[in-house]
């Protein structure tokens, strides 16, 4: 302890300890000088020098017994590596942007990741909790009823389906689990708080906070007598809601909030930055929680399957054990239930990974494209680094001739990697932060959490891990070239500066690394790109030009009977039609893209089993409006209301599902009260749920006539002469002119909808682009420098080839030969690579393969291309070698 | 050649013949303690008197030794060093180490009688 205090007093005092150490030095020299002239020795003083050895030995010694030379070794080798850098500006600064870049992009992906998959939920224990769906074995396509569950897109959400509010209370008697909730998004007219608004909350069963972990911030948790159908109408608030309807009002607790046209009291206030799991998966506010109060019928349908189940396991057990428990269950409930529990499976996942399943794939697909990406900038900068380090071999066996240990050379490459790797860190992060916000701002909606991305101390310590091993991994290459100099050999070799057999090697493979790992960032960017081009070029069937879209969701209480809605649409329906620049309006339960509604269909004459069709009320102007044309028989006319015979118009779709492909021209169904529906018409198939999605069968009902479907009425749409944006004003009058508490919500021209439904898909495709074009950029930078630089090294023997009557295209011919191999060597190791990662992105593919011929050989001609045209102008400069003078530098 | 007629000094016993100087002498600056080697062994023992210096400064951080700087009878400044309790701690450990190795030496030497 006290040597350690007399160590850290010698480092801060070294200069003093080192002038008295000289002092004593000079003094017994000078003691012996006067001893041996006293002896008459001549020439003392050199004799005293003589007798007492080499000085700055000594001295050195003497500081090493303190122990800090290690340190101050180090903090000298940076300075000779800061030292260094700076005098190559040019190197250095291509050295960092290079890193600032892969750096920078890794930063900002894994910044999102973390924020999206791996940051805690914000609930108490969150790794107890799980999500619970069920799945049905066979026909799973039949059950993505209106329900949606939680955070399915498009994609991957087909297999499984909401939870039957019946079965719940059976999953819930597994001793696997502390406490069960169910949940279901619902959207409600929320009036008398400013301008009306239609707003997203969550109908919960009573539960849903206590297994969620969380109490509110204010006023009291939902109790069971709340959840009921006959209770008082109330109502929990987000704290976003509070704070910005309400002023924060404390207050607040006992006030009514009127939703959908109930009043509802007020019991609680929700902590800041609660999200709902369903807020978390879709990443749109959720304003409001109200009891689900269940109706006794629900609870007996088990064929429903209408909400989203969270659960807690009890500690300790596991999620295999608490499958196996529900399994279980299953068993006894398909045998008692067969009809509707036979193949029904209850199914349970962590809850985490269950509201990013749409993202996950990706967000760690563009994780391993950027961490590709700061391979190739590794890469790059090795090969910088090696081309330097032959420039220094000079240097090099200068500072080993005069004594510097060779492990102390490859301590300098490193040091200066290190440097390197650091600066290109801090402009990494910096990159990154910018890079971020870009992404944040261009991102599509519905990445869970990623508004709340930002970079926190993980994320640094994840840059700062990453920019130390690629300093490692850049730096190894020269150091091992620079503890292989001979200080004779590089001496003798400075004259003639031929490069060494070893440093071509490895200038070799690293360009091959290169092109290798740009082509399968290429590839990937490729087949997205390809899936993009796919789904753009699907036919939607209707025509979404110069359609304006709305929602106009009518309050049940204001509009009980499904006459009062029709009579509103109607009604507004025919003010629209008479503005000026409007050419068809339409209205039905659902607009194509915005669902569906299936159900199953009894024709005359049997129907296949299990088929079902999309069922949608609409009035005669829809197939003007969405452009669906006529095929056979006609189209729906205002004569078509009730008491007149019921009929109905399909689609060719559901001449192929339910007619083995004859006409449905004629054909009868039998339909609600038994009513007697005759086909009419045949329209054109049409994609309802957007260019990705498949072709339902459709049947069109007439709205003035159906009895089952006008209460379901809710969208509105126009079709305009000019600009549809531009009508939104004089429709939204008209609206308000009927009811001035209508909120009209979903404004969007058709064109938008279309392009917000690829819109994640884009965001991928060009994100991926870009990493992949910045990925081929390094690699024409790099193998440019290492062409040039092999070039310049050869030149003495080019010269001469040229001196002996060399042909300059015969020159040419052999530096492309020598650039050939490398490049077709990488494609060769990068097509493999590819076929194997690209594996990883097949549920980011749209009708292509994972080894799409077609987008590998793009990819190779363009990355092979682009690397021949970078060698090209090497292999010119080599023929224009002028022989005398390259002969004159011998 | 006067330097070949001379033996270098077994390593570790530089520590034991300045601990041993010391505890003799009491005070004494670097050129004192390698003239007393010096004489003591009687001109047999060659040292590099340089090498005494990285001795004291290693002894100084384990303190073994204090150094104190006045002026030599000349009027110039040195460095005088004294042993410290633990120094002679350490010089009674080299010893009964000295006897130990040169006893062990000695039987291994022995003709075998």
């Amino acid at each position: 302890m006290r040597e350690l205090c007399r160590r850290l007093l010698f480092l801060f005092r070294r200069g003093q300890y080192a002038a008295d150490l000289r002092e004593e030095m000079r003094l017994h020299i000078d003691l012996r000088a006067r001893r041996l002239a006293d002896q008459g020795v001549a020439d003392a003083r050199h004799a005293a020098l003589r007798q007492f050895g080499n000085r700055g030995l000594y001295e050195d010694r003497s500081s090493e017994t303190w122990g800090w030379t290690m340190l101050e070794r180090i903090l000298q080798d940076f300075r000779m590596g800061i030292r260094s850098l700076i005098k190559t500006p040019g190197f250095t600064a291509m050295a960092v942007l290079t890193l600032a870049i892969g750096l920078g992009m890794n930063t900002a992906i894994y910044s999102v990741v973390n924020a999206v998959m791996l940051r805690k939920l914000p609930y108490s224990d969150p790794q107890r909790l799980v999500s619970l769906w069920e799945q049905h074995q066979q026909k799973m396509q039949n059950f993505s009823s209106h329900g949606a569950p939680v955070g399915s897109a498009a994609r991957g959400g087909m297999k499984r389906t909401t939870v039957s509010i019946a079965n719940i209370a059976d999953y819930e008697s597994s001793s696997a689990f502390r406490g069960m909730a169910s949940f279901d998004d619902t959207a409600m007219n929320l009036t008398g708080l400013g301008l009306p608004e239609r707003i997203t909350g969550d109908q919960v069963s009573w539960r849903f906070f206590s297994v969620l972990g969380v109490a509110p911030a204010m006023g009291r948790d939902f109790r069971a007598e709340d959840d009921s159908p006959s209770a008082e109408p109330t109502v929990l608030l987000s704290y976003g809601f509070w704070q910005r309807r309400m002023g924060g009002d404390t207050g607040v607790l006992g006030q009514t909030v009127a939703l959908d046209g109930v009043k509802r009291r007020v019991i609680g206030v929700l902590p800041k930055g609660f999200q709902s799991p369903a807020e978390i998966a879709e990443g749109s506010p959720h304003e409001f929680y109200i009891p689900a109060a269940y109706s006794e019928d629900l609870f007996q349908k088990r064929g429903d399957h209408d909400v989203n189940v969270v659960a807690r396991l009890k500690s300790g057990v596991s999620i295999q054990s608490a499958q196996a428990d529900l399994n279980v269950i299953q068993a006894r409930l398909g045998k008692q239930f067969p009809d509707t529990n036979k193949d029904m499976y209850p199914v349970i996942a962590p809850l985490r990974d269950d509201l990013v399943r749409d993202t996950s794939t990706a967000l760690w697909s563009l994780l391993g494209a950027s961490a590709l990406l700061v391979l190739i900038a590794c890469v790059n900068v090795a090969n910088l680094l090696l081309v330097r380090a032959t420039g220094r071999s000079r240097e090099m066996s200068v500072r080993l001739a005069v004594g510097a240990g060779r492990s102390r050379l490859v301590r300098l490459f490193i040091t200066e990697s290190l440097l390197l790797a650091g600066a290109g860190c801090a402009a990494g992060i910096g990159a990154g932060q910018l890079i971020l916000r870009a992404l944040i701002a261009m991102a599509p909606d519905g990445i869970p959490r990623l508004d709340s991305t930002s970079m926190d101390w993980t994320v640094f310590t994840v840059a700062a891990a990453v920019a130390v091993l690629t300093g490692l991994i850049f730096g190894i290459a020269p150091a091992w070239h620079a503890s292989r100099v001979r200080a004779a050999d590089a001496l003798r070799a400075s004259a003639r500066n031929s490069a060494g057999r070893s440093q071509v090697r490895w200038l070799g493979a690293l360009t091959m690394a290169e092109v290798a790992l740009s082509l399968v960032l290429l590839a990937g960017a490729g087949l997205l790109l390809r899936s993009f081009a796919t789904v753009m070029g699907m036919d939607l069937g209707f025509q979404p030009d110069r359609v304006l879209a709305m929602n106009i969701n009518l309050a049940p209480a204001r509009y009980r009977t499904a006459d009062q809605r029709l009579q509103f649409f109607e009604a507004l329906e025919r003010r629209v039609r008479g503005l000026a620049g409007i050419q068809a309006v339409a209205f039905a339960n659902r607009l194509p893209m915005r669902g569906s509604w299936r159900s199953g269909l009894n024709l005359e004459g049997g129907s296949p089993d299990g088929e079902t069709a999309d069922f949608q009320a609409v009035n005669p102007g829809y197939f003007e409006t969405m452009g669906i044309g006529l095929l056979r028989g006609r189209s729906l006319t205002d004569h078509d209301r009730q008491g007149a015979p019921p009929v109905a118009v399909v689609n060719q779709a559901f001449g192929r599902a339910f007619l083995n492909g004859a006409d449905p021209l004629g054909h009868v169904f039998l339909y609600a009260n038994n009513d007697r529906v005759t086909i009419v018409g045949v329209m054109a198939d049409i994609r309802r749920g957007g260019k990705e999605a498949a072709i339902l069968p459709e049947v069109y009902l007439s709205a003035a006539q159906t009895s089952l479907y006008p209460t379901r009425l809710a969208d509105f749409a126009v079709r305009t002469s000019g600009d549809p944006a531009r009508m939104v004003n004089a429709v939204r009058r008209e609206i308000l002119a009927l009811d001035k508490d209508q909120p009209i919500t979903n404004v969007r021209t058709m064109r938008e909808i279309i392009d917000l439904s690829v819109a994640q898909r884009r965001f991928e495709m060009l994100l991926l682009a870009v990493f992949a074009m910045v990925a081929v950029a390094l690699a024409v930078i790099g193998i440019y420098g290492v062409l040039s630089y092999s070039v310049a090294q050869r030149t003495g023997e080019l010269g001469i080839r040229i001196a002996l009557g060399a042909h300059p295209g015969g020159i040419i011919a052999m530096v492309m030969r020598q650039a050939g191999g490398l490049i077709a060597a990488g494609l060769a190791v990068g097509l493999a690579g590819a076929m194997l990662l690209t594996r990883y992105l097949a549920t980011l593919l749209f009708q292509t393969t994972t080894t799409d011929p077609l987008t590998y050989a793009a990819c190779v001609v363009l990355l092979g291309g682009a690397a021949a045209l970078a060698a090209l102008l090497p292999a010119f400069r080599s023929a224009r070698v002028d022989p005398m003078v390259a002969l004159r530098s011998e | 050649m006067t330097r070949s007629q001379r033996d270098e000094i077994p390593t570790g016993t530089l520590d034991l013949l300045i601990l041993k100087t010391l505890a003799r002498h009491g005070e004494m600056h670097g050129f004192e303690i390698a003239e007393s080697i010096r004489a003591t062994t009687d001109d047999v023992l060659q040292v590099e008197e340089g090498s005494l210096y990285p001795a004291l400064q290693r002894m100084l951080v384990k303190g073994w030794l204090n150094g104190e700087w006045s002026k030599t009878r000349e009027n110039r400044r040195a460095r005088y060093y004294t042993l410290t309790s633990e120094g002679r701690e350490q010089l009674q450990n080299e010893i009964d180490r000295y006897g130990r190795v040169s006893h062990a030496i000695a039987r291994i030497l022995e003709p075998a009688s």
